[in-house]
């Protein structure tokens, strides 16, 4: 029979990686949408970047240095759309996951077993983070290869620390999503207005430092931004917010111990006052 | 603290629901689904929840299994407090509720019976055996490695109700199993069931249909409209009805001629249900013989078309006629 009382650590682990494990399977049992998710940024980066060669020609390079820190600009679009990547991807997997198996029923069946939503939260944001992150580097690679630049300059260990460490808080903003998804039952329509509004925040196609005061502030409030501008830095150069790698760093430590917290906190609540009154399984 | 397996203590349940009112109106309402339901379940029973849909049956499921908090009154599940031991609950029973719903279709049966294995925190080890043992039980061989979108309803079912074992629970909760499964397979999971009992499982088993509750449990609780109407063995509700007759009148038979029935004196209920295209009206009454010539007439009277009339033994469905007047096809749903 099953464990009763407390889970061990190894068990949460155990069951955490269950539920990865399952979504991976699920996955990649429709290839093709694998496929279409490497070319998607590549595709998305490329619109800006044809678009500044029509309009700036040979003095694209020199243009864009003057105001970003770098003449990379490909290497700076594919970084931004490739993050965003990472990022809708936390979204819209949290999302998808609670809506879809709230209707399709096995959101109720897993709320019947032992393990906890923070675990299947865990499971679901691992599994993300593997999915759109290998489909990211992949599709940074081939997009610096048809671009001819090169991918591997500056310090690709501390770009992929960026990534990392921002991975975390970044599950912890999705959670919030997530409750709010549970909440108001309803996922397209507010992971179709989520990405819009990240992908504005976080600097995609351009250095936040452009944005008017009152919206760089907002756009520093989320850790993405950061992940961006870190991994950009890194690579690129193109300047720390603080000037310094480390303390940008310190920054994203912030948000690592405090957004993940805070999400399942707030997603615990709301899932509380479902049970409390129709229930998870209702759509 | 009540004793048995499981304790509820006048259990209450209220939501709120929104009541449309055209495209962009709408106005809550409260919604009574479980009002102070108090039962005792003994260990190594198959206890029966009877009821129509919408009864309160699923509410007070979802409610011991941890769905939905109570909104009053207090429930022991394996010796484990509701709302304050609700993981030692959950590792302590293994449900079947909402039937093929609750799976993973792209994924095949076996993984699905591994996934929520580790989800009960067995070990990979472990729950690879507990898997091969269910599905070799439950006759799952051939189509354990094809995906679940492939099996007949049936099928899913069968694996629903596999999945329900992985843990191995003492205490086992099936909402409405038999759904949707063919006669002979419905058969061979009663016989699953009864098994398990054999074996020192517990079962909470909810119907409608009253023969599956007649075959296969030992107390049986009719439930209607969040109430508990009767309670006891399935012999106790019958010999509750001992001195009364059941008779049955098979034919076309409007509702004010049923009403007319249920007015005459010694006619406890009457009710209507419609079978093979017929109407069948069912009277329970203080002996039939000096009723029947009045009951003939009652119903001529209402230009009612009698095809058979046969006296019966009272069965479970006629305990829960004379208790609520309706017939289990009643969808009772509190509006």
């Amino acid at each position: 029979m099953t464990t009763i009382g407390k889970p061990s650590l190894s068990q949460t682990v155990s069951a955490a990686l269950a539920e990865t494990r399952l979504r991976l399977i699920n996955i990649s049992r429709y290839p093709g949408q694998m496929v279409l998710e490497v070319i998607i940024p590549i595709v998305f980066a490329s619109m800006p970047m044809l678009l500044g060669r029509a309009t700036a020609g040979d003095q694209a390079g020199a243009n864009f240095a003057a105001n970003t820190g770098t003449a990379n600009y490909v290497a700076f679009l594919l970084i931004g759309s490739n993050v965003f990547t990472i990022v809708s991807g936390a979204f819209w997997h949290i999302a998808y996951w609670l809506r879809f198996e709230q209707e399709t029923g096995t959101l109720e069946a897993i709320y019947l077993t032992p393990t906890s939503s923070v675990t299947l939260l865990s499971g679901v944001s691992l599994y993300s983070a593997i999915r759109s992150g290998g489909s990211a580097i992949l599709a940074y690679l081939i997009g610096c290869l048809v671009f001819q630049v090169n991918p591997f300059e500056g310090n690709v260990l501390l770009a992929f620390a960026f990534i990392l460490v921002g991975l975390v808080p970044l599950y912890g903003v999705a959670m919030l999503f997530g409750a709010l998804v549970l909440k108001v039952k309803e996922s397209n329509a507010l992971v179709g207005l989520m990405q819009w509004v990240v992908s504005f925040l976080m600097g995609i196609f351009f250095p936040v430092t452009v944005l008017p005061p009152f919206v760089r502030a907002i756009a520093l409030a989320f850790p993405p931004t950061w992940m961006t501008n870190g991994v950009r830095s890194a690579l690129l150069g193109v300047g720390f917010f603080f000037g310094q790698w480390y303390l940008d760093m310190a920054v994203l430590w912030a948000f690592l111990f405090f957004a993940p917290l805070f999400g399942f906190w707030v997603f615990n609540r709301v899932e509380t006052g479902i049970k409390r009154n129709e229930g998870v399984g209702q759509f | 603290m009540m004793q048995g397996q499981v304790a509820i203590e006048k259990l209450t349940k209220t939501y709120v629901v929104k009541q449309r009112k055209g495209l962009f109106k709408a106005e809550k309402k409260n919604v009574e689904a479980l009002k102070g339901v108090s039962l005792e379940i003994r260990p190594g029973e198959v206890f029966g929840l009877l009821g129509p849909n919408g009864a309160g049956k699923t509410t007070l499921i979802k409610c011991l299994t941890t769905l939905l908090l109570p909104t009053s009154g207090r429930v022991w599940i394996n010796g484990y407090e509701l709302t304050k031991q609700d993981n030692a609950i959950r590792a302590t029973v293994g449900c079947m509720l909402m039937g093929e719903r609750g799976l993973y279709w792209k994924l095949t049966g076996r993984e699905n019976l591994v996934f929520f294995g580790a989800l009960y925190h067995l070990s990979p080890t472990e729950r690879k055996k507990r898997a091969d043992a269910i599905i070799a039980k439950l006759d799952l061989v051939e189509i354990a490695d094809r995906s679940v979108e492939t099996y007949s309803s049936g099928q899913k079912m069968k694996l629903a109700f596999a999945k329900a074992l992985i843990n191995d629970a003492p205490l086992l909760i099936l909402d409405e199993p038999t759904n949707t499964l063919d006669v002979p397979s419905a058969r061979e999971l009663r016989a699953v069931v009864r098994e398990l009992n054999t074996e020192g499982k517990t079962v909470i088993y909810t119907t409608h249909i009253m023969s599956e509750a007649e075959t296969l449990c030992d107390h049986v609780a009719i439930v209607d409209r969040g109430e508990v109407l009767a309670l006891g063995t399935v012999s106790e509700l019958k010999t509750s009805l001992q001195r009364d007759a059941v008779i049955r009148i098979e034919g076309v038979i409007s509702s004010k001629a049923a009403q007319a029935v249920q007015s005459l004196p010694g006619v406890s209920r009457a009710a209507i249900t419609a079978v093979n295209g017929h109407t069948q009206l069912t009277v329970v009454a203080e002996g039939h013989q000096t009723l029947l010539p009045q009951l003939i007439q009652t119903l001529t009277a209402h230009n009612a078309v009698m095809q058979k009339i046969t006296p019966e033994e009272v069965t479970l469905e006629d305990v829960f006629i004379a208790r609520t007047g309706r017939t289990l096809a009643d969808d009772t749903r509190v509006k």
